[in-house]
């Protein structure tokens, strides 16, 4: 019973590739093929309940996993926590002071900039609120990227269901059958070509040029942070800028995978969105003293404040490359993943531009 | 061997910047090492037009620009004949390249553009120089004979003569036992009998599927045939006596006669085959080619095991550096192919990877110990076959289309490939029967279809086209 089938001969009439338009039986046809010597084979009837690969009734342990991890994080971060309260409770103060002395000193301008900076920090609480909401709604979708994961693992796969499920993937990632990537993928895929070699081309087609616009995406929003962050005098607006920031460029990543991140990766983010505030606000107030501490002239005063805003840029550009390795719906091959380094300058490229720019305007209205 | 000293600065220069592979295509007769050639050759040729090369980085990203085939650097080897393969395959009918009689050599230079930070100095494109022998697989079984003395070699193979091949041996085998060891040798009689000896092993390769065949001039004997050197052959054990009784004969009896030959085609005829074309590698391809063997039998597939772990000890293994790129060139990676995957069915792929691996275990485990990166792959240096799918008998089954060596069409699946060799029973009650197809008819001018050449280049070249 296990030795391997002898050939057959079939009449040329009854070839059905180009047929293929209803979808193939592959449960029916798994079944004929029962696996020689390593794993005993098992037989099952015909009627007995089963389904699609696709369809799979998932795992349920999953779901009680992550709930159990949810419902009980093994460390309170205590630290991160007190931080971002402290610097909410002086940032705000700031703020108050900041608006009260441009309400009794009649200063309408700089009143005007804490209104804009008021606006800002709305923004961000309104994300953040959103964000929250959003929590429990995506809660379901969490099982999504494991479930890939552990199907592209599985190296018992074949070509053709690897093929459907990135055929899937394509439909979430929102690629019509006509667009160039797919269709170069298609043409590139052949019959023999195995689960990983099909993996390894929808990885180089398709999703090579959504890597690369992530990068871009993520090199742009991480400079604008740090001359925003750069620019801006105020804790409390700092710690916003952030958040919006942020959170607004972990949407835009995910809109341009078409995947919706899993419950379990946003907290993880949203954790480190979070920090990034800390740092934000921390950083900001820390420049404030320090500066008023050593008299800083206006030189070194600016320094240091790019030097704060380079380094929030940077830590966007961080959790943007993380947001990406959690977005990726294939993970990446060895030493494809974009790195902090090669980001790290392309930021400080255009920094310098900005600031050759400046000054190439400074020193034309010297002129 | 008549070189230049400019052209071997060159070569050295060339070597020691890594930019010059010898690639070893490495297979007994019959297991493709001409259709890999010139598919190879073509390929390349046309990648970056319609070459479908996805499998392979430096392809896929659009670097590869092309390759043209040189003037080989040892002018008195002839050139591998691609285009009479080429037509050969766009012929009507279409047939497989003929087989190789003689030792031919490639030259290509495959132009490429570097990824790498050297380039900003060192100027965006490249040159990767890819040398390739072909030869007649027969011969790369006399390689073993070069570590044996006279009296080994018979202890060997009579080791061997058992079953199917003692019979296909009979009738050389009733000649021998008429000679005497110690008698004058007569010049006709061994002429004779090695003339019997040869056609035995050709009926043993041809009707039998026996890949291990010594001498592999025998059957091969291009210019050498009627010589003196190619008129000896092993003496049955059971009919020789002592060892040491047989040294002290006279230098003109049978046994020295004979033993003076072996040494003799040794020296001449192995030695300089092997010193000019099979030392100096850097890259390796092995091809073997299952599918035959287990249509021929367990017998046949434990003769080519034996064969392929024999043969692969004359090679050097070992990681590079750049001393030894100049002086003690060495193998430094792999690949295992299993050829004609084209004639089973794309989800027998796997199984024929493992069966492959399987067959070749003993040399694998060598090589793991060497810490040689060993990929192996299941190929189809030119795909004859088209995999299909056919509804019979309301069911789906993968099957095949394409045309027999004979000529018909047919729509089948060809069997499924055991993973690992099926016990003694299972030959007994059934055996494999795995149909030769002739290639697809190809349009002239494009490139050939094929699966996974492109791996199999991306893995023996593709870290030398960064």
């Amino acid at each position: 019973m296990n030795d391997p089938r002898p050939g057959r001969r079939f009449d040329v009439q009854d070839d059905a590739t180009a047929k293929k338009t209803t979808a193939p039986e592959a449960p029916a046809f798994e079944q004929h093929f029962v696996p020689v010597d390593p794993a005993p084979g098992a037989r099952y009837q015909l009627d007995s309940v089963h389904h699609p690969l696709e369809e799979e009734a998932p795992p349920e342990q999953i779901d009680s996993a992550l709930d159990h991890a949810l419902a009980k994080p093994k460390k309170r971060r205590w630290g991160l926590l007190s931080v971002l309260a402290g610097t909410l409770i002086m940032g705000g103060v700031q703020a108050v002071e900041t608006f009260q002395n441009a309400w009794f000193g009649g200063d309408w301008v700089s009143g005007a900039w804490s209104v804009l900076g008021l606006g800002v920090v709305t923004l961000a609480g309104t994300s953040l609120t959103k964000e929250l909401f959003r929590l429990k709604r995506l809660r379901r979708h969490a099982r999504l990227r494991e479930d890939i994961d552990t199907r592209i693992m599985d190296t018992q796969m074949d070509g053709d269901r690897m093929k459907a499920l990135c055929d899937r993937l394509r439909q979430q990632m929102g690629l019509g059958n006509r667009d160039p990537h797919w269709q170069d993928f298609l043409q590139a895929h052949q019959a023999h070509h195995n689960a990983r070699e099909t993996r390894d081309l929808f990885g180089h087609y398709v999703l090579a040029p959504r890597d690369a616009s992530a990068r871009r995406l993520i090199t742009r929003m991480s400079s604008e942070t740090a001359l925003l962050v750069a620019i801006s005098p105020v804790t409390l607006i700092d710690m916003g800028l952030m958040a919006w920031r942020n959170l607004r460029m972990i949407d835009r990543l995910a809109a341009l995978y078409g995947l919706e991140l899993g419950y379990a990766s946003r907290l993880r983010l949203f954790r480190a969105v979070l920090a990034n505030m800390a740092f934000a606000g921390a950083s900001e107030l820390a420049t404030e003293v320090s500066m008023d501490l050593l008299s800083m002239n206006l030189a070194s005063r600016l320094s240091s404040r790019a030097g704060q805003g380079m380094a929030s840029g940077l830590l966007t550009a961080r959790l943007g490359i993380r947001t990406l390795k959690m977005l990726r719906p294939l993970p990446f091959e060895d030493d494809r993943a974009p790195k902090l380094s090669d980001l790290r300058r392309q930021l400080w490229q255009q920094m310098k531009r900005v600031d050759d720019g400046k000054a190439g305007k400074g020193r034309a209205d010297n002129v | 061997m008549p070189l230049s000293l400019p052209g071997y600065a060159g070569d050295w220069l060339e070597r020691s910047l890594d930019r010059q592979v010898r690639l070893a295509v490495t297979g007994l007769s019959r297991a493709g090492k001409t259709a890999f050639l010139t598919s190879l050759v073509n390929q390349l040729r046309h990648a970056g037009l319609d070459a479908r090369l996805d499998m392979m980085n430096c392809a896929r990203e659009g670097r590869l620009l092309g390759a043209q085939r040189q003037t080989q650097p040892d002018l008195s080897v002839p050139r591998f004949p691609y285009d009479q393969a080429l037509a050969a395959l766009e012929g009507t009918p279409p047939a497989w390249p003929p087989a190789t009689r003689g030792i031919s050599e490639l030259r290509l230079l495959i132009r490429y553009k570097s990824r790498t930070n050297s380039r900003h100095f060192l100027g965006e494109q490249r040159t990767l120089t890819l040398d390739l022998i072909d030869y007649p697989g027969e011969w790369l079984l006399d390689l073993p004979m070069l570590r044996q003395s006279y009296h080994q070699w018979c202890e060997a193979l009579s080791a061997q003569l058992t079953g199917r091949r003692r019979r296909f041996a009979e009738g050389f085998l009733n000649q021998v036992s008429a000679l005497d060891p110690a008698g004058t040798a007569d010049e006709q009689q061994l002429a004779d009998i090695s003339a019997e000896y040869a056609r035995s092993l050709n009926t043993a390769r041809n009707e039998g599927g026996y890949t291990w065949v010594q001498p592999g001039r025998f059957l091969l004997p291009g210019e050498l045939d009627g010589a003196p050197v190619l008129q000896f052959f092993p003496w049955p054990l059971e009919q020789l006596g002592d060892p040491a009784a047989l040294a002290e004969l006279p230098a003109d009896s049978n046994y020295q006669t004979l033993a003076r030959r072996f040494e003799h085609y040794k020296r001449t005829v192995i030695g300089p085959f092997y010193r000019q074309h099979f030392r100096r590698f850097d890259r390796q391809i092995v091809l073997v080619d299952v599918l035959s063997a287990l249509n021929a039998g367990p017998d046949v597939f434990d003769d080519l095991r034996h064969a392929i772990a024999t043969l692969m000890q004359s090679f050097d293994y070992g990681s590079r550096s750049l001393l030894s790129r100049l002086f003690n060139p060495r193998i430094d990676r792999l690949a295992i192919a299993a050829t004609k995957a084209d004639h089973v069915t794309p989800e027998q792929h796997d199984n024929l990877l493992s069966l492959v691996q399987a067959l070749m275990a003993e040399p694998l485990r060598d090589l793991r110990y060497a810490d040689i990166p060993v990929k192996s792959l299941s190929l189809a240096a030119i795909r004859a076959t088209q995999a299909r799918t056919v509804e019979h008998e309301g069911k789906r089954h993968p099957a095949l289309k394409g045309t027999t060596q004979s000529g018909e069409e047919v729509l089948m699946f060809p069997g499924e490939v055991p993973p690992r060799l099926p016990d003694a029973d299972f030959w007994q009650r059934q055996g494999f029967d795995f149909t030769a197809f002739r290639p697809a008819p190809q349009t002239s001018g494009e490139a050939l279809p094929h699966i996974r050449m492109d791996s199999a280049l991306d893995w023996l070249l593709g870290d030398k086209l960064r």
